[in-house]
């Protein structure tokens, strides 16, 4: 009895862990802490190591300038493996035990979804580079900014109006995998085209994420004959799609989400991918012959010598910018670095961008929303080129905030 | 009233628990309690699989049921967790015995696949009802709260999830102790033998098929709790499949098993967050060391090289 | 719909079918002589596919592209059931699933860990241009599919019938102690269903390559292999190649007929009436309970 009893008060002693500090953490004389989320294990994990090496580059050329106001930049990465268990996890392992000044998401939308509620009620920053999911930016909460990616219903509003100025037609098909970001782009899609050009599509078929055939959609697309067919979901599914519409006799030029316009389309579908439109979350693609990106994927090769094929790939070149955009507003917030001044730094973040490679941040004190620029491009000769189109319209978010 | 050493253990542990965590920040207590409703989740999975010998993929998708219909009836009914849960776990135990009418016929492989058929039949549920479920985008789960609407924090949640688990393993430890139990075994060892003997082997077979969904569902409705957010791809195959893991690698059929398997191979994966994007290689290697060297399960080895000797060695003096 | 359309699909069914069919193959054989089920069998097909890509970024020849793939499936078997599966075999039937279980996902982290997830592409050794007869497309890869699927069949039933190992299997598998006192050397038949099963299950990595890409994921087709085998009745090689061609056509039609919303769930509705009617396929044997 006496063992187990001591036994217990050990195990109690040895477990009792640590508590929520009050001050600034993740900021000390001489360096700044932040911490990073995504996937790196699973099926998602092109996305967190790409986010993951993006970021750690920007910090070591920040780093090698002479960093922040004096202090060295420094990151704490953990894996969220895709869901929004794990990313709750690795939200509060960087918030509580690593002590993190702010963290930065370059994780799916559902990892995460799952750390919000709980970071928006840490007060410490987030700033979300790649995911999309609505709840970051609405309601509006102080702590919580989006970088790189636009807003969901962002996609809608320029790809209703490409579709339907650029190929000049109200007959439009639409493809979408069931997973939150096709399905998020393929209903706001709908709904813009509904309420700016009173157009619905002519087909909407879905598929899931990880399907191996589409013969039965694109039968049933095919027999209603679009001008243009919207696919939403993934590269691998596009390619298989794409040449299997191509097997069926159809000439329809696809157009595909922006998660797709990333040179892994081009790779996975060869001459299936010629003639694809889509827009792009950055300006330039990796494999772009302008010098600006041929300048950037060097340094980024030096850095990261034996990295399989595919890399750098979009979510390298966004994480990338989107330290500059906070490692900028570190800088202005002056060496009294706390949550709110850097909050207050943020949102005083006016066109900023790290170079030609990366679309402008802007936010506001009524609106944490940094990017609402696409630009649209075609496959050219197996590679992405910028089409000249620009919207014309003014975009609807805004008007919430 | 006697009370046997291994009670009084779980109290003393139940409440050590519970003072601990009065320190611990909110991770390490996010932590446990992950661990424990995997546990409970375990301690389900080894009645069905451990001790009536019937092979079920599907365990997931009652968790899945539990965490989404408590969810909804909060969501749209507004009722509060405590009878949310309560509820879902009742619906799960029934969707359970419906299921188990014609499965409890099929045997290995085949039965393997039926609730296979299963899992994909709520997989794909789930994410067609988007406007209920939330579909693929996954669903926000209200904050649990009792009597007018105060909200319970992390640590009361904790209470909350140690509180059921203890249960939990009390009431299966005395089911196993109990005809019911003995039946259990009975029908997984020989059911030709046990019908022979007057056991309605179909109706032990829907028992122990109830009973699992009805703790998959306990787990699912605290599972939504606990993280605050969920999504169909946290139900589905794979993690069927861990849930198979934890009770094999802790030993079929013993409750002592569950809770082992359960908390080490909750831990692990947080464990080998050092180890970054090797975790997945480094999972997979350590599952299969413990199932080549430790083939019985961590339950057994706990048996033999630990709590035997003690025993021996405790019987030993008490007769002296 | 009309003829040329069912048609179409029918080809479309048949060629994905055949994939099915080859997996359904590659669990059902080491599951008839050694009774494990291997859940790896989605990972050696992941293993053939990138086999397939690194021996042709080699700048080999396809011919011996599709025999190195053949090979080092193969013996990746014999090396992994000697090592691995071989200790436990005498352990609980479900420790030996989930060890074959841990085994794909040892597999899987390797792969991504060195290649990446990002889509890689295996180019066809034939003309993507489709090939135009009665007024239909047939595409020359899944032709292709199905010329080595229907060869592998014929084989693999020749093997059974006609080669001493071959007989030697199937007595083991209905009694492999009295094999073993007949003569039979068990661990070599063993070892021969292992070795032939992941070569098989390679080889169709590398067939379906063209069709699906390569990339880490591609090992849920293990899903539908046993589904396929299910259907045919686990203990029937032809069993396992009709169910293979049937889910395929299963899948192909209904997703047309029904909308893509329940295409995925069709095969297992079906599967889970087949087995509260009739658990034992289509082709397999009842199992005689003995009292």
């Amino acid at each position: 009895m006496k063992t187990i009893f001591r036994a217990v008060c050990a195990f109690v002693l040895t477990v009792a862990g640590l508590t929520v500090s009050a001050q600034q953490q993740g900021v000390t004389a001489d360096n700044i802490l932040i911490g990073a989320f995504g996937p790196i294990t699973g099926p998602a994990a092109y996305i967190g190591l790409a986010g993951r090496d993006g970021m750690n580059l920007a910090i070591k050329e920040i780093n090698a300038a002479g960093g922040i106001n004096g202090r060295k930049l420094s990151a704490a990465f953990e894996d969220d493996a895709h869901s929004p268990t794990r990313g709750l996890a690795a939200a509060k392992k960087l918030i509580e035990q690593d002590k993190v000044f702010m963290l930065m998401s370059v994780g799916g939308s559902n990892a995460t979804a799952g750390t919000i509620d709980y970071v928006r009620d840490s007060k410490l920053i987030m700033y979300v580079s790649i995911a999309s999911v609505p709840q970051v930016t609405w309601p509006f909460a102080k702590n919580m900014f989006r970088g790189g990616t636009t807003e969901s219903a962002r996609y809608g509003e320029l790809y209703a109006e490409f579709l339907s100025t650029h190929f000049k037609t109200k007959k439009i098909g639409i493809m979408s995998g069931r997973e939150e970001y096709p399905r998020n782009e393929g209903d706001a899609t709908v709904t813009k085209l509904k309420d700016w050009f009173g157009i619905a599509p002519v087909a909407r078929v879905e598929f899931n994420i990880g399907d191996k055939d589409f013969t039965p959609q694109l039968v049933q697309v095919q027999k209603v004959s679009p001008d243009v067919i919207a696919f939403l979901g993934n590269p691998a599914e596009a390619a298989i799609a794409m040449r299997q519409a191509k097997e069926l006799g159809m000439k329809q030029p696809f157009f595909v989400g922006s998660n797709m316009v990333d040179p892994a389309l081009v790779l996975a579908a060869r001459t299936s991918a010629e003639g694809v439109t889509g827009f792009s979350l950055i300006p330039l693609l990796p494999g772009s012959k302008n010098p600006e990106m041929v300048k950037w994927q060097e340094s980024w090769k030096k850095e990261y010598p034996s990295a399989p094929a595919g890399r750098p790939n979009n979510f390298d070149v966004m994480a990338y910018a989107d330290m500059y955009v906070v490692a900028d507003a570190m800088k202005r917030a002056g060496k009294d670095l706390t949550t709110d001044s850097m909050i207050t730094s943020l949102e005083a973040t006016k066109d900023f961008s790290v170079g030609a490679i990366a679309t402008k941040r802007t936010f506001s004190t009524k609106h944490h929303i940094g990017n609402l620029s696409l630009v649209p491009m075609i496959v050219q000769n197996g590679a992405w080129e910028p089409v000249s189109w620009s919207s014309s319209r003014q975009s609807d978010i805004l008007s919430r905030y | 009233m006697k009370i046997s050493p291994a009670t009084l253990f779980g109290v003393v542990a139940v409440g050590a628990f519970a003072i601990a965590g009065s320190f611990m920040g909110s991770y390490p207590i996010y932590l446990l309690s992950l661990a424990m409703i995997n546990v409970i989740s375990a301690l389900g999975l080894n009645l069905l699989t451990g001790n009536s010998g019937q092979i079920s993929l599907c365990h997931s998708s009652f968790m899945a049921l539990g965490a989404y219909v408590s969810s909804l009836l909060t969501l749209v009914f507004g009722m509060p967790f405590w009878v949310a849960i309560p509820c879902a776990v009742l619906i799960a135990a029934c969707l359970g015995t419906l299921l188990s009418l014609p499965t409890r016929r099929l045997r290995g492989i085949y039965l393997a696949l039926a609730t296979l058929g299963f899992l994909q039949l709520v997989q794909i549920t789930l994410e067609e009802m988007a406007d209920l479920t939330g579909g693929v985008r996954g669903l926000k789960v209200p904050q649990p709260t009792i009597f007018d609407g105060q909200p319970l924090n992390y640590y009361s949640i904790y209470l909350v999830v140690l509180a059921v688990c203890g249960l939990s393993i009390l009431v299966t430890r005395n089911l196993l102790a109990s005809r019911i139990g003995r039946e259990l075994n009975a029908v997984r060892t020989s059911p030709h033998a046990s019908q022979a003997l007057g056991v309605s082997v179909d109706r032990v077979k829907l028992i122990a098929f109830a009973l699992a969904a009805g703790y998959a569902g306990l787990a699912g409705g605290l599972l939504a709790v606990v993280v605050g957010f969920i999504d169909p791809n946290e139900f589905g195959v794979s993690a069927a499949l861990k849930q198979i893991t934890f009770i094999v690698v802790g030993g079929l059929g013993s409750v002592m098993g569950s809770v082992l398997g359960a908390t080490v191979l909750s831990a692990l994966p947080e464990l080998l967050r050092p180890v970054k994007e090797y975790s997945d290689v480094i999972y997979a290697l350590i599952l299969l060391g413990f199932l080549i060297f430790v083939p019985r399960g961590l339950a057994a080895a706990l048996e033999r090289f630990a709590l035997s000797p003690i025993r021996k060695r405790v019987w030993r003096r008490k007769s002296l | 719909m009309t003829i040329t359309l069912a048609f179409q699909l029918a080809i479309a069914g048949v060629s994905v079918g055949s994939i099915y069919a080859l997996v359904a193959l590659a669990i059902v054989i080491p599951f008839k002589s050694s009774g494990v089920l291997n859940f790896a069998q989605g990972e050696v097909v992941t293993f053939g596919a990138y086999a397939a890509l690194v021996l042709t970024q080699l700048a080999l020849p396809y011919p011996v592209v599709v025999l190195g793939v053949v090979v080092l499936g193969g013996v990746g078997g014999i090396v992994a059931e000697r090592l691995l599966i071989r200790p436990i075999v005498q352990a609980p039937e479900f420790t030996l699933v989930m060890a074959t279980f841990a085994i794909g996902l040892l597999i899987k982290g390797l792969i991504s860990l060195k290649f990446g997830d990002s889509a890689a592409s295996l180019d066809s050794p034939f003309d993507p241009e489709p090939l135009i007869a009665l007024g239909l497309r047939f595409n020359l890869t899944s032709l292709w599919i199905l010329a080595c699927t229907t060869f592998v069949t014929l084989s693999v039933i020749g093997f059974f019938k006609y080669t001493k190992m071959g007989k030697a299997m199937r007595a083991v598998s209905v009694n492999a102690e009295a094999s073993r006192l007949m003569g039979i050397r068990v661990s070599s038949v063993y070892r021969w269903a292992w070795g032939i099963s992941t070569a098989i299950g390679a080889l169709s990595g590398l067939l379906v390559a063209p069709l699906i890409g390569i990339n880490p994921e591609i090992g849920h087709l293990i899903l539908r292999g046993l589904l396929a085998a299910v259907i045919g009745g686990f203990t029937s090689i032809a069993g396992a190649v009709f169910g293979g061609i049937a889910v395929g056509l299963i899948e192909t039609f209904s997703g047309v007929l029904i909308g893509s919303t329940f295409k995925n769930l069709v095969p297992f509705l079906l599967l889970m009436l087949l087995l509260f009617f009739r658990p034992h396929g289509l082709f397999g044997t009842a199992e005689a309970k003995r009292v």
